[in-house]
């Protein structure tokens, strides 16, 4: 069986974005980069899948810059895939959601895997599409957000997230999932496997050697922005803990207007 | 002249008011630069969805109506939805964010090889649109541009206001385009979880539990607040990592994303993974025993002090007003 987890690197979640006033870029070179927090559920998942069964191979795959080799040792490599592709392509520098989607499904289509893993969605472009558009670039069933996953002789079975509970759906293999918190609790790497991680391959490719076009992008970002400021906060102040509640019930009530 | 289409989403029958608020934005739009607005509608019995997206400014309801519909099915939704588009052309279709949204929006957009824009939580249209969409979390916005004839757009809950204003949302049936098409990931059952009754991302009023209330038998104090103010109730990851509620409850960047007409955080000290999930709430108040909180930098109103003295009071006084 083969599995391929798809990766990003991401700022971590401590960074902060300075800027001061709207602008066309968005100055990134500071910012300190590890593996998309839910993409660590999805390399956990492929590996437990590896650890359950004989002959699994499990292949991580991103796209990036050669800066990303140490997030695959890491965080992939090091907690157990076998190996790890880099699409590193100085075209893919601004590519967007759907121009990512293409090239990992270039990559996915030089051999057949039958489990594709995706994080939800990258904590930096928040947008939890890439998954589903490399399923059907793919023509392939995906579930998205998924807390849970059994997996059978060539189907599955995976519970999904939705507002209020969950729904339980069934698909065949080969198949795309995209993993949500609660799927598992990812392991950390140790000291010996990082040391490792080292000799296990990285292949890094470019679109040319993937036999396409680096494909244009479909959304571009005009300008990024600052959230709104916020006032300053009224703190509210009376002779006991029971008083400074009514009179700040009072005040959402009568002043802000929102209860 | 654009026309923007709205999908209008139910789930067993109950229909998503963030379809409302996408209807009276688009209506407020084609108002302002002309165009139509259309309500997309895939379920049993477009009757009632019509009624409502007519009395907030959708022209026409287009609906494909049949057993296919009854529960969400990705290829066969996302099929249908294609099939609008091609025979309609709009220039912008609106999804609502939510589990189902953010499953169908990107599938039909790959399907008909068209830019598809998450989680956008405003729309500017001068000659050509630009699409706002919060990043890193809310730490940031991205106005962006698409190159294609229609975007697939999703709109956060709660980023529109909801307003009224009747036209005759009259009822056409389009062809979904379903034959030969088979289901390929098939929902087998549903399951309401038990804990919860108002859905975090769909609120408009979120009471949030943070370290500060000791452990998990005092999380009810949360939910009781959360009852008393019609909110739903969330978390910090610190609450959730320790076991003391479920994931689906933690607000931030790692977590939902809320944007609340009111979020009241209690016990959380605001560190930067949380703030970027909650800072676009139109009121935020803080209850914290350590005025040097960094919460209270992004609140508009704090209480510094103990919320086991506050909450119960609190609860109490808003019942009175809310009646
Ligand atoms: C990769 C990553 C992702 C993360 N994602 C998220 C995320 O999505 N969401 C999230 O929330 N966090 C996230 N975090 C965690 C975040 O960094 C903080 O650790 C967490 O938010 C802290 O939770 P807290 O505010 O409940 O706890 P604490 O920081 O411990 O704060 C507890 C607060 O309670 C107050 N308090 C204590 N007792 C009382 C009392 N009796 N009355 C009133 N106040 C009291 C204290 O003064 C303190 O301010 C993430 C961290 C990482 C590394």
């Amino acid at each position: 069986m083969k599995i391929a987890v798809c990766v990003k690197q991401v700022p971590d979640s401590e960074t902060r974005i300075n800027l001061a006033a709207p602008a066309p870029e968005l100055d990134q070179s500071g910012f300190t980069r590890v593996l998309n927090p839910y993409d660590a559920y999805a390399v956990e998942q492929a590996v437990r899948i590896k650890e359950s069964r004989e002959g699994v191979e499990v292949t991580a795959i991103t796209v990036g810059p050669q800066t990303v080799k140490e997030t695959l040792k890491k965080d992939c490599l090091a907690v157990g895939c076998d190996k790890a592709v880099i699409v590193d392509d100085p075209a893919l520098a601004k590519a967007d959601h759907a121009a990512i989607a293409t090239v990992l499904a270039a990559v996915l289509g030089r051999e057949p895997y039958d489990l594709v893993l995706f994080g939800l969605k990258a904590i930096d472009g928040d947008a939890g599409q890439v998954g589903i558009l490399v399923a059907q670039k793919l023509g392939l069933p995906h579930v998205s957000t998924i807390t849970k996953l059994e997996l059978g002789e060539g189907s599955l079975k995976a519970e999904r997230e939705i507002e209020g509970g969950k729904e339980i759906v069934e698909a065949s293999l080969p198949c795309v999932l995209t993993c949500q918190k609660g799927l598992n609790e990812p392991r950390l790497p140790s000291l010996p496997n990082i040391m490792k991680a080292g000799m296990k391959p990285i292949e890094t490719v470019t679109c040319r050697d993937l036999g396409i076009e680096a494909p244009a992008n479909l959304v571009t970002v005009k300008l990024y922005s600052p959230p709104p400021a916020r006032g300053a906060c009224k703190l509210v102040e009376a002779e006991d803990p029971a008083a400074a509640a009514r009179e700040l019930a009072r005040l959402l009530s009568e002043e802000a207007k929102v209860i | 002249m654009p026309n923007i289409a709205v999908f209008i989403e139910h789930r067993s029958g109950v229909l998503k008011k963030v379809a409302w608020q996408m209807l009276s934005e688009a209506r407020r739009l084609a108002d302002a630069h002309g165009g139509e607005v259309w309500g997309v509608f895939l379920g049993p019995d477009a009757a009632p969805a019509a009624a409502t997206a007519g009395k907030h400014g959708a022209d026409k309801v287009f609906a494909a109506t049949g057993d296919a519909f009854a529960v969400y099915d990705s290829e066969l939704w996302g099929t249908a939805l294609a099939a609008f588009c091609t025979a309609r052309k709009p220039d912008l279709v609106l999804v609502g964010s939510t589990a189902l949204g953010k499953d169908l929006a990107p599938k039909a957009a790959a399907k008909l090889g068209c830019a598809c824009i998450s989680d956008a939580v405003g729309l500017k249209f001068d000659g050509g649109w630009e699409i706002r969409r919060p990043i890193f979390a809310g730490k940031c916005f991205a106005d962006v541009t698409f190159s294609t004839p229609l975007a697939i757009v999703g709109i956060r809950p709660n980023a529109f206001v909801m307003a009224e204003s009747p036209k005759a949302g009259a009822v056409e049936s389009f062809d979904p385009g379903l034959d030969g098409v088979r289901s390929k990931a098939k929902v087998m059952s549903v399951e309401a979880a038990t804990s919860g009754k108002v859905t975090l991302t769909e609120a408009e009023i979120v009471v949030s539990g943070g370290r500060g209330i000791k452990g998990p038998e005092n999380y009810p104090l949360i939910e009781k607040l959360a009852e008393a103010l019609g909110a739903a109730a969330g978390a910090s990851r610190a609450i959730v990592d320790a076991g003391w509620v479920d994931y689906s409850h933690q607000v931030g960047q790692t977590g939902k994303t809320v944007a609340p007409n009111l979020y009241v955080a209690c016990g959380i000290s605001g560190a930067i993974q949380h703030l970027a999930g909650m800072s676009s709430s139109k009121c935020i108040v803080a209850i914290n025993k350590d005025a040097n909180a960094p919460i209270f930098k992004v609140a508009d109103y704090g209480i510094v002090g103990d919320l086991f003295a506050v909450l119960p009071a609190l609860t109490d006084e808003v019942g009175r007003i809310r009646g």
